[in-house]
């Protein structure tokens, strides 16, 4: 198993003690398209900071890869997240004041990387993407589709593990978001990449192969989906 | 920490990209750079100007003379006349072993100097050989009185700078030339380029200096003397000698000993010791002032950097997200914090100097005024040394702010 969660607790103590994750159990395996599907407030966004180191967890395990993710210095825990995640926001949260290029060579600065060796290799990734054209381009000047797609080169840049996306399609239309789930979709069939999806839109948890639904800090149902069919109206599109 | 072009160049960018504010806050830096080292540089030179005045001149001499009395003593009234002679001299010497030097002075004032058709005002001075222990000479040509001539009663001069100018304006060596001042002719022998202001009964620079024993005859002194100079030797200080040698005058010339306006006493320690004092005291405002700008300055760039941290949680928090340590993130503050102060602390610096050479170039102008008033360069390196430890400082607090930014937070902000 490439992810392995045992009974994990996160409890977040502003003012009112608040129990969020109540012992999650989950496994996947090694190039796997899962969703984590659930409501807001039902504790899908704190998996996710945890699956992708970016927040503790009081109780429970949590192995990538075998390796146990428990009490990491901040060093350590910059490390992991460099290199065995990739991660993709809603928000696409790329660098304003860089252009495409720069802000997908930016995990390859931070592991030290020389520069003419990440800037080849971004150029790679963009070109992967066809976004070869617009590698000088500053975000303010591409489109949302485009935005997202520079984030996911980013995040694929350091041949990653696992890539972790929070409501990719969230700031997107459902022609982008379509074409951004049939992005990620080939990604993981044809390079075997890991891909865990957070959403809360059935459409896109249907591009998946697996859906884990997410309840009141639980999980609940986890659906097979390799035949797509999980949701009548994402049978062909994302509806919005 | 991991360092290549990209790491200045983002440093570079994101000081160009809110311009406006990275100037402002660069001139806090820049104005209190500039305003120390235009002071130290402003003082020195001031100090230099000042000091020039005392230039050549024995630091730990008295002169004294004579004064009327001001209280009765053994049935003499007060307010009686009397005078400094030649046994004066002798007695200083043996009766008070501290002193190095014991030399005589009589001059006379409103005199004219005359050689050809040129004339200027002159003062003569008559001196003894050992005079030139009191008022170092400065001699351009020749050599100054000696012995032999005080014995023989030559008629020989020393000139002083601007009788040279006056009554020689074609230059060149006058020695060996008479010239007349009142009614005698004297041989030059030596010509003095001492310019210090502060002299003996009339600047060097305008006085015919001549042999004490000839001076005495010329102007009908008999064993009278107008001014007795002493040196102490090194490691006396006068001030301690001043009531033993009034004592020593009062007994043999009939006044009270502690009648203090009786013989006037100049001491040239007290006017170092208070120009000493003095520059002190300023330099201690200097340091002040301009430490003080300097440190508004850094607070002004600290304040900013704390202020750019806010606005950059977002991209800090991603940047923490794909892999930045806590170090780099310090580092990266760290730098621009530095790069900031050290851009515009050096700028100050370059105007700093600049403005120093003006000043220099206009006060040299001043005819009798010379000073250099330029920062060392040794003094420059430490501005800028002490410009990337301030750097540093005022990128602390902001730094230690990014540290403490999640990566979870830049998802937070959105």
């Amino acid at each position: 198993m490439l992810i392995e969660l045992k009974d994990v607790n996160k409890t977040y103590n502003n003012g009112q003690p608040l129990h969020v994750l109540k012992g999650i159990d989950l496994s996947i395996d090694k190039g796997e398209f899962v969703s984590i599907m659930g409501a807001s407030g039902s504790g899908k966004s704190t998996l996710l900071n945890i699956l992708g180191i970016l927040d503790n967890y009081d109780t429970g395990e949590y192995y990538i890869d075998g390796r146990l993710i428990k009490g990491l210095s901040e060093k350590q825990a910059a490390d992991y997240r460099n290199r065995l995640i990739g991660f993709i926001f809603q928000s696409f949260n790329i660098i304003g004041f860089k252009t495409a290029v720069e802000n997908v060579e930016l995990p390859l600065f931070y592991q030290g990387v020389s520069r003419s060796k990440r800037h080849e290799m971004a150029m790679e990734y963009l070109d992967r993407l066809g976004l070869a054209d617009w590698a000088t381009h500053y975000p303010n000047e591409m489109s949302g589709g485009q935005k997202q797609r520079v984030a996911i080169a980013r995040a694929l840049i350091t041949k990653p593990k696992i890539i972790l996306a929070d409501e990719p399609t969230g700031a997107l239309d459902s022609k982008t978001s379509e074409e951004v789930m049939q992005l990620l979709g080939r990604l993981n069939r044809e390079e075997g990449v890991t891909i865990i999806v957070v959403t809360h839109e059935s459409g896109v948890a249907n591009c998946t192969d697996k859906i884990v639904h997410i309840k009141d800090g639980l999980i609940g149902r986890i659906e097979d989906n390799r035949m797509h069919r999980a949701s009548v109206f994402g049978a062909d599109t994302i509806m919005k | 920490m991991r360092f290549d072009i990209d790491s200045y160049r983002e440093i570079a960018d994101s000081l160009v990209r809110n311009r406006s504010r990275s100037l402002l806050t660069g001139f806090g830096v820049f104005w209190g750079i500039f305003m120390l080292l235009f002071l130290i540089g402003g003082g020195a030179g001031l100090k230099q100007l000042v000091t020039s005045n005392f230039e050549g001149f024995a630091t730990n001499t008295t002169i004294m003379f004579a004064n009327n009395t001001s209280k009765p003593w053994q049935g003499y009234k007060q307010g009686r006349a009397w005078d400094l002679n030649y046994t004066d001299v002798e007695r200083m010497k043996q009766m008070v072993p501290e002193l190095e030097t014991v030399t005589p002075v009589i001059s006379s004032w409103g005199q004219t100097a005359v050689n050809g058709t040129n004339s200027v005002n002159a003062n003569v001075k008559c001196v003894a050989a050992d005079y030139s222990k009191i008022e170092e000479p400065k001699l351009r040509f020749g050599r100054f009185i000696n012995e032999s001539d005080v014995a023989q009663e030559r008629k020989v001069c020393v000139i002083g700078r601007r009788i040279y100018e006056g009554i020689f304006p074609e230059g060149g060596d006058p020695c060996g030339t008479f010239i007349k001042v009142g009614a005698v002719y004297y041989q030059v022998i030596g010509v003095d380029y001492n310019s210090g202001n502060i002299s003996i009964n009339g600047s060097a620079d305008q006085a015919v200096v001549i042999p004490l024993s000839l001076g005495q005859k010329i102007f009908h002194k008999g064993t009278n003397i107008d001014l007795l100079c002493v040196t102490g030797k090194s490691g006396v200080r006068m001030s301690s000698l001043e009531d033993r040698m009034r004592q020593i005058l009062a007994r043999s010339h009939n006044f009270d000993p502690t009648d203090k306006q009786a013989v006037f006493m100049v001491n040239t320690e007290q006017m170092f010791a208070l120009m000493d004092n003095l520059f002190t005291g300023l330099n201690f405002l200097i340091w002040l002032v301009g430490l003080g700008t300097i440190l508004a300055g850094i607070i002004g760039v600290s304040n900013i950097m704390m202020v750019t941290v806010k606005e950059r949680t977002t991209e800090i928090g991603i940047r923490r997200a794909i892999g930045a340590t806590p170090r780099d993130i310090l580092s990266q503050i760290i730098l621009e914090s530095i790069a900031l102060t050290l851009v515009a602390g050096s700028l100050g610096i370059v105007f700093a100097v600049q403005m120093l050479r003006l000043t220099q170039t206009i006060v040299n102008h001043i005819p009798d005024m010379s000073g250099n008033f330029q920062i060392s360069f040794w003094t420059a390196v430490a501005a800028v040394v002490l410009l990337s430890m301030l750097g540093v400082i005022a990128g602390l607090a902001p730094a230690s702010r990014a540290m403490s930014i999640k990566p979870v937070d830049a998802m937070r902000e959105e």
